[in-house]
């Protein structure tokens, strides 16, 4: 609201600035040819001081205008991008949409800073119609004729410009988003290939096809470019057309022919405003559409967390008990991550897996989260602190129980002789750690996490064996300690000799349906 | 660059029909206040100012666009090869190429289209406007001169603050955007947890703390704006009146022109020009910081690695190639004119990275490592490059000139020749980079046949009998161990039967 209010007095500001200084000049003009008598009598001390008024008045709405737009939309758009982000969170974590890519996430970031640009815009619209109308009022004083010529070139325009730029643009515009997703697909492709390019140079010839590409994005750009400047160019000869009318059918004195040929100007003016508006809001059509359609995801429920009782865990028709310590085991690529992730509510099920009973398939992933904590093959770090990571694990984790879990794990010397310890900053997915160190960490935050099972895929993958051994018998200990129980997933003799049964992955069966 | 400089003149051209149109607009004016004829020729001259204009500005943003559009295209014929000819680990990702490659140079061709021209415009239109102010009045022409100097004063002030304030803001919202794009590419980790309340709370947290910190910040950098405005609009002001006090002869001073009507308006119409170029400089300054942004993303991809010195046979002593989280080695072995090594390990343990250091592709951190000339290669991708072109060119680019008859066995050894009887045009039938019609292994296998028709000392082959059924695979491997009695073999691979028909094992 305060941003209309300040929108619009910042445009009718500007009309009535020019059209009154083109009134007191013309009336000035007036009294000065008619001799010291009308000079004494033209009152001056009013309209001119009204004229230095509006400049303050104009500049200070305009400020205004700025501020409160923008403060508005930066927090309609932060409050958007919370519940954009909660409702993802909360979706059903097998069958939400795939954003795991940086590609389909940094879209997301992209389609709301674009609609932020929009929400800043918004209040400008109202206000350049208001200014239009003000405009059309001042027009008015010149005579009915020139108030409905205005009026006529008014309708032309907004008609013009409403239905000539989207229908031109939407061809070359359809070309440009094909031509950029080719050109995406070939550079995506081509960076995979990057061994062979080296090997038999073939970098020139690539470039030439990626190049030609580009070309044709460009060609399709410029189109656009061209219907974007044919509009700006269509405005501004409205505005010296509008003047024009206005002089002509002008039925006043000569000073409110003035004001009427200005305030005709201005109100053009107020049209290219909306013009912009809309085009930019035909621009990201596109992702406001994408943004709608994460909105429509159920909005998340808040349920009471009770600590589930720990649940027996059936891999096929094999049951095991809570705290039994199991290894999966079987050739790379053979499925025991998937059978891992599966049991860990990360991926829909393959294989017929069980949880106190029930099918995993058939579990809530809330239910199923309560039962297991995994430290997955890939670390799957967040950007931030390692205590950061380590709280993801459950709530109210403090520094001891950092420490003891970190000790486990054999990274608590590590992490100490870090400058900030536990709040050191690691960086995107683990940034500054070794991949064993990440690891490491990653079975940290499990362990913190203290769920009925643990599951660990590859625990000490590119570990020395003297660490590995240290790391196996403090989870032996921790085990013990907490009476946990165990899936493992590993080639490696020394944790699977944490096991007390071995469970081929093959035997497994696949799940039914 | 002439036609950046083309751009700059056409904004600035957009004055000569501010002028007419203002010439016009006086003239009809003057006319009817004195009641002569000429109303409608003033009113022509308005249209015609106006004509004037649309060209300027129709031509200015069309020729700024050929001026993006002539930068881009230096861009990218120098960015695209250096793209390609990094490997390993050090190399952008593929995600992070194409953001480079398409995004990045887009920000800085609209830098080009839409900044560079205005900023050129900015310091010559002004100057023009005075100009052509002064031949009607000197005075007005110094008053809009005038209010430069607390302009620039003012600018100077504020406008320092706001550049530093914009790209503060700019800076927060990067991270912002980084924080969202890793907190959701985890969201399978976060659920894991159950942590989906706090993060959610965390993020919302963090976009509102940016909104409250980047309003602050709005606040110094709408202040450059406000100079801006309030200048504009003093300039209309005091040059109104100006004006209108000397037509009344009221002014406290002996003006030292006599001004009538028609040259007073003249010049109030022309006010609201001279600040004009630098109001479109202040709306393109968006364009700037993402341009700036763009250059030094791309300033910052890496140069390829120089070849390390050629030797007749391929030699690792304590080889390590490391990169940040990640360190392979140390690798010792030797290979001579013949024999099949195998690299083997799980995946993401660098397999193919050293296979592209033992290709001279990657600088190895630590040890020595001796190969063989770039020409003495070849190399046999997982997901082989596949050009726009033929199956038959495809099959050449290792060595154009190949006999057909070389082509055709080749084909044969890998198991192509299935793939070549179905297809009608066999060998002349058309692929796209994608390789629509080929799967995954019979990608594999053309790069397999290229490798081999390239006929070179030293094969490179990277996970060749993934994705191939059980029969298929062992065909390959006793190519592989066929190709080791001629030449050096270097596999990565996974798989157990291919390297237990190594001569030699490297794991990782």
């Amino acid at each position: 609201m305060l941003g209309f209010v300040a929108a619009f007095a910042a445009g009718v500001g500007g009309l009535v600035l020019l059209a009154l200084s083109g009134w007191f000049l013309t009336a000035a003009a007036l009294a000065g040819a008619s001799g010291a008598m009308a000079i004494a009598g033209f009152n001056y001390l009013i309209p001119s001081a009204a004229i230095r008024g509006l400049a303050v008045v104009r500049t200070a709405a305009r400020y205004g205008e700025r501020l409160w737009s923008h403060e508005a939309a930066l927090h309609a758009l932060a409050g958007l991008r919370s519940t954009l982000f909660a409702r993802l969170a909360h979706a059903e974590g097998r069958s939400a949409p795939d954003l795991a890519s940086g590609d389909a996430s940094a879209r997301l970031i992209g389609d709301i800073a674009a609609l932020e640009d929009l929400v800043v815009r918004r209040p400008g619209i109202p206000a350049a119609f208001g200014t239009m109308l003000i405009g059309l009022g001042a027009v008015a004083l010149a005579g009915w004729l020139a108030a409905l010529l205005l009026v006529a070139v008014l309708a032309l325009l907004l008609t013009a410009l409403a239905a000539l730029p989207p229908r031109l643009s939407a061809a070359p515009a359809a070309e440009a988003a094909e031509a950029t997703a080719r050109l995406r697909r070939m550079l995506v492709d081509y960076a995979a290939a990057r061994n062979e390019i080296i090997t038999y140079g073939l970098a020139d010839r690539v470039t030439a096809l990626l190049v030609a590409e580009a070309d044709r994005l460009d060609d399709a750009q410029r189109k656009l470019a061209r219907i974007e400047a044919a509009s700006s160019g269509l405005l501004i000869l409205a505005s010296a057309l509008a003047a024009a009318t206005t002089l002509l059918s002008s039925a006043a004195s000569p000073p409110l022919t003035a004001l009427a040929m200005l305030a005709a100007t201005a109100s053009i003016e107020a049209v290219a405003a909306i013009a912009r508006s809309s085009a930019r809001e035909a621009a990201v059509a596109e992702g406001t559409e994408r943004l709608r359609v994460l909105l429509a995801l159920p909005a998340p429920q808040s349920e009471p967390t009770v600590a589930a009782a720990p649940a027996t865990l059936g891999l096929d028709t094999a049951d095991f008990a809570p705290g039994s310590r199991i290894a999966l085991t079987g050739a790379s690529g053979s499925g025991k991550t998937q059978v891992i992730e599966a049991l860990a509510g990360l991926r829909a099920p393959a294989h017929s897996l069980t949880l106190g009973g029930t099918a995993v398939a058939a579990l809530p992933g809330a239910a199923i989260c309560q039962q297991v904590a995994l430290a997955p093959q890939e670390p799957m770090l967040i950007a931030g602190t390692v205590a950061d990571n380590l709280r993801l694990a459950r709530p109210g984790i403090d520094t001891a129980a950092m420490e003891q879990a970190l000790r486990t794990a054999q990274l608590w010397e590590r992490i100490q002789r870090m400058p900030q310890g536990l709040d050191t900053m690691l960086g995107e997915d683990g940034g500054i750690l070794s991949g064993g160190e990440r690891k490491r960490l990653s079975l940290a935050r499990a362990l913190l996490a203290d769920r009925p099972w643990l599951l660990l895929d590859e625990p000490t993958e590119g570990l020395d064996s003297a660490t590995e051994a240290a790391l196996v018998a403090a989870l032996r200990a921790w085990l013990d300690a907490r009476g946990a129980g165990l899936l493992i997933a590993s080639h490696r003799p020394v944790p699977l000799a944490l096991a007390q049964a071995q469970v081929p992955v093959e035997r497994v069966a696949p799940a039914a349906g | 660059m002439r036609i950046a400089k083309a751009a700059g003149f056409a904004w600035t051209s957009d004055i000569i029909g501010a002028s007419v149109f203002a010439w016009g607009a006086a003239s009809a004016l003057e006319a009817q206040l004195q009641g002569t004829a000429g109303i409608a020729a003033g009113a022509a001259l308005m249209l015609l100012g106006g004509l004037l204009r649309l060209a300027s500005q129709y031509g200015a943003q069309v020729i700024g666009f050929d001026a993006g559009r002539a930068l881009a295209r230096l861009r990218r014929g120098e960015l695209f090869p250096r793209l390609l000819a990094i490997a390993g680990p050090s190399a952008p990702a593929l995600g992070a190429t194409a953001t480079l490659g398409i995004d990045h140079v887009a920000a800085e061709q609209a830098r080009a289209a839409r900044f560079d021209p205005v900023r050129k415009s900015a310091t010559l239109a002004p100057v023009l406007v005075v100009l052509v102010v002064a031949l009607q009045s000197r005075v007005a022409a110094l008053i809009l001169f005038l209010t430069l100097i607390p302009f620039v004063i003012g600018m100077i002030l504020a406008g320092g603050a706001a550049r530093q304030a914009a790209d503060r803001q700019m800076a927060a919202i990067t991270a912002l955007s980084a924080l969202y794009v890793d907190r959701i590419r985890h969201l399978p980790i976060i659920r894991h947890f159950a942590a989906e309340d706090r993060i959610a709370r965390q993020a919302g947290g963090a976009a509102q703390d940016v909104a409250e910190r980047t309003i602050a910040v709005l606040r110094a950098a709408f202040l450059s704006s406000a100079v801006l405005e309030f200048f504009a609009a003093l300039s209309v002001a005091l040059v109104a009146v100006y004006c209108g006090f000397s037509l009344l002869g009221l002014l406290p001073f002996t003006p030292p022109e006599q001004l009538d009507y028609r040259a007073a308006f003249f010049v109030l119409v022309m006010a609201p020009e001279f600040y004009l170029p630098m109001r479109r400089l202040a709306a393109a300054y968006h364009e700037k910081q993402l341009g700036e942004a763009a250059e030094k993303a791309l300033e910052e991809v890496p140069e390829p690695v120089p070849r390390p010195a050629a030797s007749s046979q391929v030699a690792l002593r304590d080889v390590v190639v490391a990169w940040p989280g990640h360190r392979i080695g140390p690798i010792s072995f030797e290979l001579g004119a013949r024999g099949l090594v195998c690299v083997t390990g799980p995946t993401g343990s660098g397999k193919t990275s050293l296979l592209a250091a033992i290709a001279g592709q990657v600088a190895p951190s630590e040890g020595m490592l001796a190969t063989l000339p770039a020409e003495a290669i070849a190399w046999a991708g997982q997901v082989p490059l596949l050009l726009p072109t033929t199956l038959d060119d495809n099959l050449l680019l290792g060595r154009p000139d190949a006999a057909a008859t070389d082509v055709a066995e080749a084909a044969r050894a890998v198991g192509l020749d299935a793939l070549l009887a179905r297809r009608a045009d066999g060998l002349a039938t058309a692929i796209d980079h994608h390789g629509a019609w080929l799967s995954g292994g019979e990608r594999r296998r053309l790069g397999l046949a290229r490798a081999l028709i390239a006929d070179r000392a030293l094969l490179l082959a990277d996970e060749p009998t993934a994705d191939l059924d059980t029969a298929s695979a062992e065909r390959i491997i006793a190519l592989l161990v066929a190709e080791a009695q001629k030449r050096a073999v270097i596999v990565a691979t996974h798989d157990e039967r291919l390297a237990a028909a190594a001569d030699q094992v490297i794991a990782l």
